[in-house]
């Protein structure tokens, strides 16, 4: 081989590279059930958001069995998407249009969920989003078959800005990864931590996918913060927070987490602890219900349930309960039937905003802490904001 | 002067842990002829495998040892159960069955570990920061920037002092004309594939410390691997050496100093060698 079909050859393997991964089918059953699809990501770099739908939906399936809905079976039809929005749209389409769902939900990321739910009207089906952070969705690219039951992103930085605004840390240096999400987590909190008086001292937006967080750090420690707000994606939080402890930042900057996950938690141990951040859904929530729910859902998993997989959770559940009232699984009924509807989550009440399908909901602001009960340390509550003060105005991502 | 030379000390971990990734790629380059696109994944298992060792005996050193020899004898096993049929077919069979490899053994990687990345702690002695005057730097990195640094001068003197290292450049330069002169060509290209996956595996203990074994973490590193080659000079351990160093310091002081091209400004440094000297810098001229 040359030199020159090493980087013929190095061009197309690098655009192969961005090709997803076969997907698979589950059994269909023989009488005519309520369809769920779910273009997930289960496989490639976001795996970890899919696979908690996923794991919702097995649980959900399980404990809705016996009765179904309508007295009809429920069928989940998982397809992977390995995170790409082209192959996001595909697999949709090929749930709407070949295998007839009228519903889909499990979209992973917010770029997914973008392309997705943009072909909904056309298609005629709902998406009910219930990991999808992008503020867009609910404001800008709202639609009337487009539903957000989960805590959204500008939802996440309003519930710790409260906490931020009446703390005693004043200076803010804010990282957030090169792509939608980061950035808008990152203009969000700006704007409301400068209303609450309080200094950003610099500002970085490093390329997803960073390995090395060194230069970063270094600068981030120059600055003089008292906190750092970290808008990265599961594993370059991750990372971030490993190398940040060995350089012994954590110590002098408090990390400020846009949602503090469990996957960062496992993965970084005890080093994560003194983290504070958002929460869409702290597992560790104390009412009957999601006690229920943890317990069930840990012994279904042998896991502790992480963010999306309290959220998607509720999603179905609450689905399940609108399809039932409205005596139909038509689309156009289960909307109007949904729209202003009112339902008792994991964590607390829940209601869907007519306007804009955003799901008013309690806002979180935990901390990561030790608990000899668990592997791992735990997201502790540090305070809970009513629905009204984290949910923005209607179809919009501002809050005043 | 202390942040000068932290940014110096920070080019120089990344530098040294691109440098065990390349090596190996730039190797099988130089005397298999084929682009291992799975060669990354053998960084990321050995990432994986060190979490593994590093769980059952509670130690961080015995990874170092074990696992670099175990992720080589799979590479061994993989290039004469695979790729040894195809080496005289054109270079999109080779580009095919390695990216295949590579999917399939992230995906089984998936399947055995889940979907959370594992976390490996460094060895106590390697753990905090050590002060060098006004700066405070991790020890562990300064200890990833010794071991590759070891490895490197290791490689070198294998491959210019040694009998076998002459073989192996032999093979390099002329696979036919070595095999006429009495080589067993075939054993030469099993032990290098697997040497350099041995090297991968090696750099994937070294790296996990520093950003865990996570899925994901073979494609990110082929990329700047890739780039490193191309700077470098195929088949070349010097240039892999100074590929290494070049990517490392457009990379850190890139984020540090102009943020905004970060992305950029590898493939920058990239295109501009490319132009001067389109076979790399330590390359030859084909």
């Amino acid at each position: 081989m040359r030199r020159r079909d090493f980087l013929q050859v190095a061009v197309a393997g690098g655009l192969t590279a961005g090709l997803g991964v076969p997907a698979y089918l589950r059994r269909a059953w023989a009488q005519t059930p309520i369809k769920i699809g779910m273009p997930a990501a289960l496989s490639g770099s976001y795996a970890q958001y899919g696979i908690q739908a996923k794991r919702a939906a097995e649980l959900f399936s399980k404990d809705i069995k016996a009765k179904g809905i309508l007295g009809r079976p429920v069928e989940f039809i998982y397809e992977d998407t390995g995170g790409d929005p082209a192959a996001a749209v595909r697999k949709a389409q090929k749930l709407v249009e070949k295998d007839g769902v009228k519903f889909l939900t499990g979209v992973a990321l917010s770029s997914e969920a973008l392309a997705v739910s943009a072909k909904c009207p056309e298609w005629k089906v709902i998406f009910m989003s219930t990991i999808n952070g992008a503020g867009a969705l609910t404001a800008k690219a709202f639609h009337r078959y487009f539903f957000r039951v989960n805590t959204s992103g500008p939802m996440g930085a309003r519930a710790i800005s409260l906490y931020l605004a009446e703390g005693p840390m004043k200076r803010f240096f804010a990282l957030g990864s090169d792509y939608a999400w980061g950035r808008d987590s990152v203009a969000s909190f700006t704007q409301q931590i400068t209303a609450a008086k309080k200094d950003i001292v610099g500002t970085d937006y490093p390329p997803v996918g960073t390995k090395d967080f060194a230069s970063y750090i270094a600068k981030i420690r120059q600055s003089k913060a008292d906190g750092v707000y970290l808008a990265l994606p599961g594993q370059d939080a991750t990372i971030y927070l490993k190398q940040a402890h060995q350089f012994g930042l954590n110590r002098e900057v408090k990390p400020i987490m846009e949602i503090l996950e469990l996957e960062n938690m496992k993965a970084v141990g005890d080093a994560m602890v003194g983290a504070i951040g958002s929460s869409r859904y702290p597992f560790t929530v104390d009412t009957p219900r999601n006690k229920d729910f943890v317990k069930r859902f840990y012994e279904m998993h042998n896991v502790y349930p992480d963010m999306f997989d309290g959220e998607t959770y509720e999603g179905l559940e609450w689905l399940a309960q609108v399809i039932q009232k409205a005596g139909t699984d038509d689309v156009e009924k289960v909307i109007d039937t949904w729209e202003d509807s009112s339902y008792e989550g994991l964590e607390g009440p829940f209601l869907m905003r007519k306007c804009d399908h955003q799901a008013v909901q309690l806002g979180f602001a935990v901390e990561a802490v030790k608990d000899p009960k668990y592997p791992h340390p735990i997201p502790k509550i540090l305070a809970t904001y009513p629905g009204d003060k984290v949910t923005p105005k209607c179809r919009s991502e501002d809050f005043s | 002067m202390a942040n000068l030379a932290e940014q110096l000390l920070n080019a120089l971990t990344l530098a040294g842990l691109l440098f065990l990734v390349s090596a190996g790629l730039s190797l099988v380059f130089g005397i298999l002829r084929v682009v291992n696109f799975a060669h990354g994944v053998f960084y990321m298992l050995g990432a994986y495998l060190g979490f593994t060792t590093v769980a059952v005996t509670g130690w961080f050193w015995p990874a170092l040892l074990i696992v670099p020899p175990v992720v080589g004898a799979l590479g061994a096993l993989v290039e004469s159960s695979t790729l040894r049929f195809i080496y005289r077919r054109p270079p999109i069979y080779q580009l095919l069955l390695t990216f295949g490899l590579a999917l399939i053994l992230e995906e089984s990687l998936r399947i055995v570990y889940g979907p959370t990345a594992k976390g490996v702690e460094p060895p106590p002695s390697l753990q905090g920061a050590l002060s060098l005057g006004s700066l405070l730097y991790p020890r562990y990195r300064l200890f990833v920037v010794g071991l590759s640094l070891a490895v490197a001068v290791a490689v070198w003197l294998f491959l210019r002092k040694t009998r076998a290292g002459l073989v192996i450049r032999a093979v390099a330069q002329n696979s036919e004309m070595a095999d006429c002169l009495g080589a067993d060509v075939a054993r030469v290209r099993t032990l290098v594939f697997g040497a350099a996956c041995a090297l991968a595996g090696l750099g994937g203990v070294a790296a996990a410390p520093m950003t865990t074994a996570y899925l994901g973490m073979g494609i990110g590193v082929i990329v700047d691997a890739f780039v490193v080659v191309v700077i470098g000079g195929l088949g070349s351990i010097g240039g892999s050496v100074a590929g290494s160093l070049v990517v490392g310091a457009a990379q850190t002081w890139g984020a540090f100093y102009l943020p905004e091209t970060a992305m950029v400004i590898m493939y920058a440094v990239m295109g501009a060698i490319l132009i001067f000297r389109p076979w790399g810098l330590f390359g030859e001229e084909e």
